[in-house]
């Protein structure tokens, strides 16, 4: 039970875009189109659960019996660049149609804060490892469903007469703004 | 485009023709999510200059060591290193800041104005100027984080660093503290921005325009 | 190959030089870190108790729980630390209690990442004051939206109801512990 409310409020309560301010540049870079923001959203949500399970793995097999708690920081980015990286070329090798989709995105994830946000919630917030697992998957859709929602209101938008200097960014955030606002109607659902 | 070559230029080009925020929209995350108060907002651009400094000037004298393929893990790793540096100076120094900001400042590490700097700076100049540059663009940073969060501790609190700005009593905006609050406070920011840069070059034309007509 | 063993060296001994440089900061700061913890949980237990002159650490199944005494060194009453899952994130609490754990003496936050604007409001004095001599038995509750009728009664703050019954489920949890624990005549 306590699994699928982590989950749950992953996902709507506390979205990593929307409340955590995680993840914003692929927010407001790659959800011009839907098709790419799709594409992106899969790519986030595979590597995020990817990532918690082996910075859990990492934070408490490597760092905690040897009290290396100091290297936390170095040592999560370091899993997650060689990650993406293994992610990467393993997708490549197995299959070619799915590396076309999200190949591109790879790299862009190294930088995503939302990744590293995660692995250093699940240590803050003190996880167990289905936990973490759980709220990685959880963050993953939450973002994708954040960035899926924003490219369909920009492809609408494109038919708006949009101010000049509020065409781009500005209107982006404004709209994330609103998304922000209306997924505050899911606080206090949950409690975890 | 003679000013480029400057000294001076590569450090006042971060203040506003190449703001890291307003202009390049980079390190949106810790933007947005500490400018609740100036306070936050100041600290939070000090600690990253900090790492923004050290990391471009220490990556700068070993980037003729580096490798291409491992440049950017290399980078990550000096980065990261300067990150857990000034989150264990401040919390043994300043543990009540520390408390405010403290999810935020592993954050920096992925924030891409340090990174991008490195990549696209401080790999390809020399290490005084890509101090200038680097204390540059945590200056625009710092002006940037100072200008949201002042809106939004003004309207949502009615202070500004804890000092009663508004009368008592003015209604307090309650959502310029929540996330939709940052959001549409930085996208007006952003417009702004954006028209006052298209107000000056619309006047520079007319400048070149008429220079042309009275020629 | 060639570039392959500079890769490796390059990145390694960089890997090397920060672990060196982290440790040496971290051995620095640990220390330093801790008194400021132990100060600020001094000062606190003293502004929870404000009729204590002295206490004294009690270690018992891993709690971080203090006796306090008055200037007659007649023991008052007991001193907790205690933190659980708030809304945002942890809630780590102080709280005093009297020598028969019924009654609260008050209550501070020590460390909360809340809301700021509403969450946050659970360490300002309004909602704070409400748990000075609120009692313990059979536990505390909450109502929302009206004044408290009971004397183990607080009211939730508006737009933070979550994070005002953390507070008070955190608090229950703490002070069960304590209770179990007397019960068993080991404090």
């Amino acid at each position: 039970m306590k699994l699928i409310l982590i989950f749950l409020s992953s996902v709507l309560i506390n979205n990593f875009v929307l409340s955590y301010f995680l993840g914003i540049c692929p927010f407001i870079g790659v959800s011009n189109k839907i098709s790419s923001a799709f594409s992106m959203g899969m790519a986030v949500t595979f590597v995020m659960t990817i990532t918690s399970i082996v910075t859990w793995l990492v934070n408490h097999y490597i760092l905690i019996p040897f009290h290396l708690e100091f290297l936390q920081t170095v040592s999560f980015i370091l899993v997650i660049a060689s990650l993406v990286q293994f992610v990467e070329m393993f997708i490549k090798k197995v299959s070619q149609p799915l590396y076309r989709a999200l190949g591109i995105y790879l790299p862009l994830i190294t930088t995503n804060c939302a990744i590293m946000g995660l692995a250093l919630l699940i240590s803050m917030k003190n996880y167990s490892f289905l936990e973490g697992i759980f709220f990685g998957l959880g963050g993953g859709i939450g973002f994708s469903i954040a960035l899926i929602l924003m490219a369909s209101i920009r492809e609408e938008l494109d038919l708006a007469d949009v101010p000049k200097p509020m065409q781009g960014a500005p209107i982006t955030l404004i709209i994330a703004g609103c998304l922000a606002l209306a997924f505050m109607g899911f606080a206090g659902m949950i409690n975890v | 485009m003679a000013k480029v070559n400057k000294l001076s230029y590569e450090f006042l080009k971060g203040l506003w023709d190449q703001n890291p925020i307003l202009k390049q929209i980079l390190g949106m995350c810790p933007t947005l999510a500490v400018t609740v108060s100036v306070i936050n907002g100041i600290a939070m651009a000090l600690a990253t200059t900090f790492v923004l400094v050290f990391s471009s000037f220490l990556i700068s004298i070993i980037r003729k060591l580096i490798p291409n393929q491992v440049r950017i893990a290399s980078f990550i790793v000096v980065i990261a290193t300067f990150v857990t540096v000034v989150d264990y100076v401040m919390r043994a120094l300043f543990p009540e800041m520390s408390k405010l900001l403290g999810p935020f400042i592993p954050l920096i590490v992925v924030n891409c104005i340090i990174l991008g700097r490195a990549e696209g700076f401080a790999s390809k100049n020399n290490p005084f100027r890509s101090l200038l540059d680097a204390l540059g663009m945590g200056t625009g940073f710092l002006i940037s984080l100072l200008v949201l969060s002042s809106i939004r501790e003004l309207l949502s609190s009615g202070t500004i660093l804890g000092f009663q700005i508004l009368p008592k009593g003015t209604p307090q905006l309650l959502v310029m503290i929540l996330p939709a609050g940052a959001f549409i406070t930085l996208g007006l920011l952003f417009g702004a921005a954006n028209l006052y840069t298209l107000v000056r070059e619309r006047k520079e034309k007319e400048v070149i325009i008429t220079k042309y007509i009275n020629t | 190959m060639k570039t392959i063993i500079q890769m490796v060296v390059v990145l390694t001994v960089i890997s090397i030089i920060s672990a060196i440089a982290l440790s040496e900061i971290s051995s620095w700061a640990n220390p330093k870190i801790a008194q400021n913890r132990a100060k600020e949980t001094e000062k606190a237990i003293f502004r929870v108790q404000p009729k204590a002159k002295s206490y004294k650490k009690i270690n018992q199944s891993g709690l971080e729980l203090f006796q306090v005494f008055d200037e007659n060194n007649k023991p008052l009453g007991y001193v907790l630390t205690y933190e659980g899952n708030g809304f945002q994130g942890k809630i780590r609490l102080i709280v005093g209690l009297n020598d028969s754990l019924n009654v609260i003496s008050r209550v501070e936050i020590l460390e909360q990442v809340e809301t700021p604007g509403l969450g946050n409001k659970i360490t300002e004095e309004p909602f704070l004051k409400q748990f000075e001599n609120l009692l313990t038995i059979p536990e505390i509750e909450w109502v929302k939206g009206s004044k408290p009728t009971k004397p183990n009664q607080i009211q939730t703050i508006t737009a933070a109801t979550i994070s005002s019954k953390s507070v008070v489920q955190i608090l229950n949890e703490g002070i069960s512990k304590l209770k179990d624990l007397k019960q068993k005549g080991l404090l």
